[in-house]
């Protein structure tokens, strides 16, 4: 009988444990909910199918280059390799490369010149930001003021100098050259520039942003210091 | 008396372990639930100390209070009222009156064997 008592009463205490523990739960972590409509389901939808394209594009790239290598194993394998080189180098910025772009003028506001203002060194927080738009805008080749920005370009602030690749600007007036992929993406990134606060944000630090009508042939000069690669190693042969 | 203890552990466990969760709408039915389970467990360990411990009014007692108090809540939720404050009141009530009985009977209890250890050591 009195075995019969605790193992209902045990059974009871399992019961209470099981409910305390999934009450417990439910209060620490609540299940996340999803409190996105439709818009922003379809526009993440739009992201993710955009990124699908390119990886798809890429893929497709690559196996012309398998392709091509299959072809001239036999022909030529070094003019495939310098090819691929080639356009590794150029992905690189180590090249020169002419192309549609859009040329930017950055220069002191002429009016607040006459005025007596004092024209300080253009920030690298704006200059900064005017790059990343720019990257937004599907920007493929930037060079400023002659220096071409590459992955491991620093913009920054060297004892008051603004500087690109550790090179000072020729402040206060210089030039940004923007290279886009074609003609069209080049008058979408002049349209996009134009609809942008840049100006705005440029007239506040008292320069004036010039942004020139698209052209077809511009020319972007080529990274022209040693890349240094700090963390890639080369691959032993056999490897 | 180990058996009931580790039946708890047990149940703690598993539901912390296997992550369970419920949908949230429920959580309310759940919390008074909790409230009278637990208000069963200290009724019949009160009972028991008062030596009128059952085990069908303790195992009755247990899911009945908890279907009461979850079909209470829904009702009220289902006509606007908060009902379920009822529930959480009396259960809340009956909690401390339970916990307040256990522990006199244990300080009773307690007092009788240190009295009657003080008078065999007299004797």
């Amino acid at each position: 009988m009195k075995r019969n008592m605790y193992t209902r009463i045990t059974i009871v205490l399992f019961i209470i444990g099981l409910m305390i523990a999934v009450q417990y739960n439910t209060i620490q972590k609540p299940a996340e909910r999803d409190t996105r409509d439709i818009w922003a389901i379809r526009e993440e939808l739009a992201q993710e199918k955009q990124r699908h394209s390119a990886l798809l594009a890429e893929i497709r790239s690559l196996h012309e280059v398998v392709d091509r290598y299959e072809q001239s194993e036999k022909v030529n394998q070094q003019a495939a390799l310098n090819e691929t080189l080639n356009r590794l180098k150029l992905q690189a910025g180590l090249t020169e490369v002419i192309g549609p772009g859009v040329v930017l003028r950055v220069e002191p506001a002429p009016e607040l010149i006459e005025m007596g203002y004092e024209i300080k060194e253009i920030s690298p927080d704006l200059l900064t930001q005017l790059l990343n738009t720019l990257f937004k805008n599907n920007a493929t080749n930037v060079s400023i003021d002659g220096n071409r920005v590459v992955q491991t370009t620093a913009i920054r602030d060297i004892n008051g100098k603004t500087t690109v690749n550790s090179i000072p600007l020729s402040s206060p007036s210089f030039e940004i050259f923007v290279g886009t992929s074609d003609y069209k993406a080049a008058q979408k990134m002049y349209n996009s520039l134009q609809a942008s606060t840049f100006i705005d944000s440029f007239y506040l630090d008292n320069f004036n942003l010039v942004i020139e009508e698209p052209i077809e042939q511009l020319q972007i000069p080529a990274f022209d210091q040693p890349l240094t690669n700090d963390y890639l190693a080369e691959v032993k042969k056999g490897d | 008396m180990w058996l009931p203890f580790l039946g708890l552990v047990f149940g703690l466990a598993l539901g912390l372990l296997t992550n369970i969760q419920i949908p949230s709408m429920y959580e309310n039915y759940l919390s008074i639930a909790v409230l009278a389970a637990l208000d069963t467990l200290f009724g019949g360990i009160r009972a028991q100390l008062q030596q009128v411990y059952d085990d069908k009014v303790f195992v009755s007692g247990f899911f009945f209070n908890i279907v009461l108090a979850a079909g209470l809540a829904f009702i009220g939720v289902n006509l606007g009222i908060d009902l379920y404050l009822a529930a959480i009141f009396a259960f809340g009530v009956r909690l401390f009156q339970n916990i307040a009985i256990i522990r006199r009977i244990l300080l009773t209890r307690l007092d009788e064997k240190r009295h009657k250890r003080t008078k065999t050591s007299i004797e």
